[in-house]
């Protein structure tokens, strides 16, 4: 249901929530299936490196880490919106309890 | 090689002097910006003025417990933690991205100062309010009661002389002896003295300054112990952990002592990547905090900043900690390695002493500053939530603030006689409160923030399932496995999934089956506000 008045900073914390939420899930699924697959019950036999990392720490955790903080990065200054948080008001805890309502000028 | 035990000379406890003064220098600068303002938002709120490092240091590292006990983890367990621990890669955006801006907005839109103030102004119910404050002052005591205690056993090892090197569950050598008491007590003072004169401030810029410590600490540490432990190949350090323990080390679910159960199954992986990143949502004191960011580009930067710290703190330490154990097969106990190898790796050096009580001194900084944080948290909800709404609405600066300091004295004093006779079990409490803690409040948060049809009755229901389901857990656990808040996992998954999962039923069905919200408090807090130019006014009743 969409709702034409909605202010533009609920609408783009949704959608940035959302991508975040996205970004979690994607991250959990991959790392979690490859440490899976290829961090558990191996022999020592099988290993081999990268760095001081063996193979399945390497491609399932340090990789998906370094990936995730340049998307941060993107995130942070080219998806996340710079809008105005809204002035604040002076709220009396009296006053502001039950509803907190804005009185409008 | 090197595991007999080292001394710890005088470094150790000069650095905590230090460490204990810029806290209580900080303090007294925080006290000077409060002035700058009114009282309960700059008290409670740093008059919302936090910019990038601070807001992302401190909003959403955990207790000073993560980071002592992380290292030794790594140490018993072996590289299974580097998956334990990898879900802090999202925890920045999670953190910030999620709630960051609607809890920001919305706090300024209703002048809301405490995260009860907010549930209370945005759902039109004092009630929840309330609920919200119960809620975070008991969960909130007990996780500040815990650190009390690693506080003063911090003090006490710091003794120059002792043989014991860190922090261990158990107290060291010696016992509850007057050496505990003589660090509790110091230890009380000063974190409850400079929280009281500087408030929400005072403890973030403390908080900030440990996290920058503990930074430091692992650069240094990395610089000394990594190259000593791969001089033969970076495959050595843990080749030689495999050869001195066995093949589990290097894989899932983990070493573990014998008799002791997997350390990370899959579903206890699976866990994990909701206790991180979804747990801190949260967490009220990572709320408040992101409450009081100065503006939307304070957030996005502290999202960058933090991405850059998280991966320079764990991803360096738990190669630190693997070089140890191929360095140091057999330390005694687990939780000496950091103090063990900061001591050892550092002991030719000019100064030596003085760089390892640098990171030995960055954990007592750590705890110091959850104390300070937990003591703003439980105060504002005795001040702001309970006494000024409900006793005293019409409270003056001068006694709102004599009464925010009465309250941090009495639950300094809690801390104090809590810890006469210590707990035992300090970290299960620890899990015990965080989880709760996160189970009441992600999915009504998340209500609150982007849910038009949420309703009081949902949101109230969302958090009493998720706080239930944790308490539930922990009852039927500490009965069928013997052991006080040794939690049940139900299907091998840790409690956290559960009452996030059963809080998210509840809020949605209770909203839906009762009465929507009224259309004109929805719409103030989603919708376009109509101003003419002036200052956006005042809140009436």
């Amino acid at each position: 249901m969409s709702h034409p008045q909605e202010d533009p900073v609920v609408t783009a914390a949704r959608r940035e929530a959302c991508l975040a939420l996205g970004m979690w899930i994607v991250a959990m699924v991959y790392t979690l299936g490859y440490c899976y697959l290829h961090g558990y019950g191996r022999s020592v036999e099988s290993l081999t490196f990268v760095l001081w990392f063996p193979d399945w720490v390497f491609w399932g955790i340090v990789v998906p880490w370094g990936i995730c903080i340049l998307l941060s990065i993107v995130f942070a200054f080219r998806i996340m919106g710079d809008e105005s948080l809204g002035e604040e008001i002076d709220a009396d805890p009296a006053e502001s309890a039950s509803g907190g309502e804005v009185r409008d000028a | 090689m090197p595991d007999a035990a080292p001394s710890v000379g005088y470094g150790t406890f000069v650095m905590l002097l230090v460490v204990m003064a810029v806290s209580v220098w900080l303090g007294s600068q925080a006290q000077k910006a409060v002035e700058k303002g009114g009282f309960v938002k700059g008290y409670f709120l740093g008059n919302r003025g936090l910019g990038a490092w601070a807001l992302a240091l401190t909003a959403t590292v955990q207790s000073g417990g993560t980071f002592m006990g992380f290292p030794s983890y790594v140490y018993a367990h072996g590289w299974i933690v580097a998956l334990w621990i990898a879900s802090y890669m999202v925890v920045p955006i999670t953190g910030f991205a999620v709630l960051g801006k609607r809890f920001a907005q919305l706090s300024r839109r209703t002048g809301a100062i405490t995260v009860p103030d907010l549930f209370d102004a945005r759902f039109g119910d004092q009630r929840l309010g309330l609920v919200a404050s119960l809620a975070i002052m008991f969960f909130m005591t007990f996780l500040m009661v815990a650190q009390f205690k690693a506080g003063a056993i911090v003090m006490k090892l710091a003794w120059p002389g002792t043989s014991d090197l860190a922090l261990a569950e158990e107290v060291a050598s010696g016992g509850i002896d007057q050496a505990y008491f003589v660090g509790l007590a110091v230890f009380s003072l000063t974190v409850v003295g400079y929280t009281l004169i500087g408030g929400f401030l005072a403890s973030v810029w403390t908080d900030l300054f440990q996290s920058v410590l503990m930074a430091v600490g692992v650069v240094i540490l990395f610089c000394a112990v990594v190259p000593l432990a791969s001089q033969h190949g970076m495959d050595r350090p843990t080749l030689d952990a495999v050869a001195a323990t066995s093949g589990d080390y290097a894989f899932g679910p983990g070493l573990s002592k014998a008799g002791q159960a997997a350390f990370l199954p899959l579903g206890a992986a699976l866990s994990f990547f909701f206790m991180w990143p979804i747990g801190g949502i949260g967490s009220p004191a990572g709320m408040v905090r992101v409450m009081a960011c100065k503006d939307n580009n304070t957030m996005r930067r502290s999202i960058v900043l933090l991405s850059f710290y998280n991966l320079l703190i764990y991803i360096p330490l738990i190669v630190i900690c693997i070089c140890g154990r191929a360095l140091m097969p057999q330390v005694p106990h687990e939780d000496e390695i950091i103090p063990r190898l900061a001591i050892w790796s550092t002991r030719d050096w000019t100064g030596g002493s003085f760089v390892s009580g640098l990171i030995l001194a960055a954990p007592f900084g750590a705890v110091m500053a959850t104390v300070s944080t937990y003591l703003v948290v439980i105060a504002s909800g005795v001040v702001r939530d309970i006494y000024q709404r409900f006793l005293r609405p019409r409270a003056g600066d001068s006694e709102i603030r004599r009464v925010s300091h009465v309250v941090m004295i009495i639950f300094g004093l809690i801390g104090v006689a809590s810890n006469i006779r210590p707990v035992g079990f300090l970290q299960l409490l620890i899990v015990f409160s965080t989880t709760a803690t996160a189970s009441t409040f992600v999915t009504p948060a998340i209500m609150l923030a982007f849910w038009r049809r949420a309703t009081a009755a949902g949101t109230m229901a969302a958090m009493l399932a998720g706080a239930g389901t944790i308490l539930g857990l922990s009852v039927v656990g500490s009965i069928v496995n013997g052991a006080a808040f040794e939690p049940f996992k139900l299907a091998g998954l840790e409690p956290i999934v559960w009452g996030l999962t059963v809080s998210a039923v509840a809020g949605v069905l209770v909203s839906l089956v009762t009465s929507p919200p009224p259309a004109e408090l929805v719409s103030r807090m989603f919708d376009v506000q109509k101003t003419t130019g002036r200052r956006p006014a005042a809140v009436e009743r």
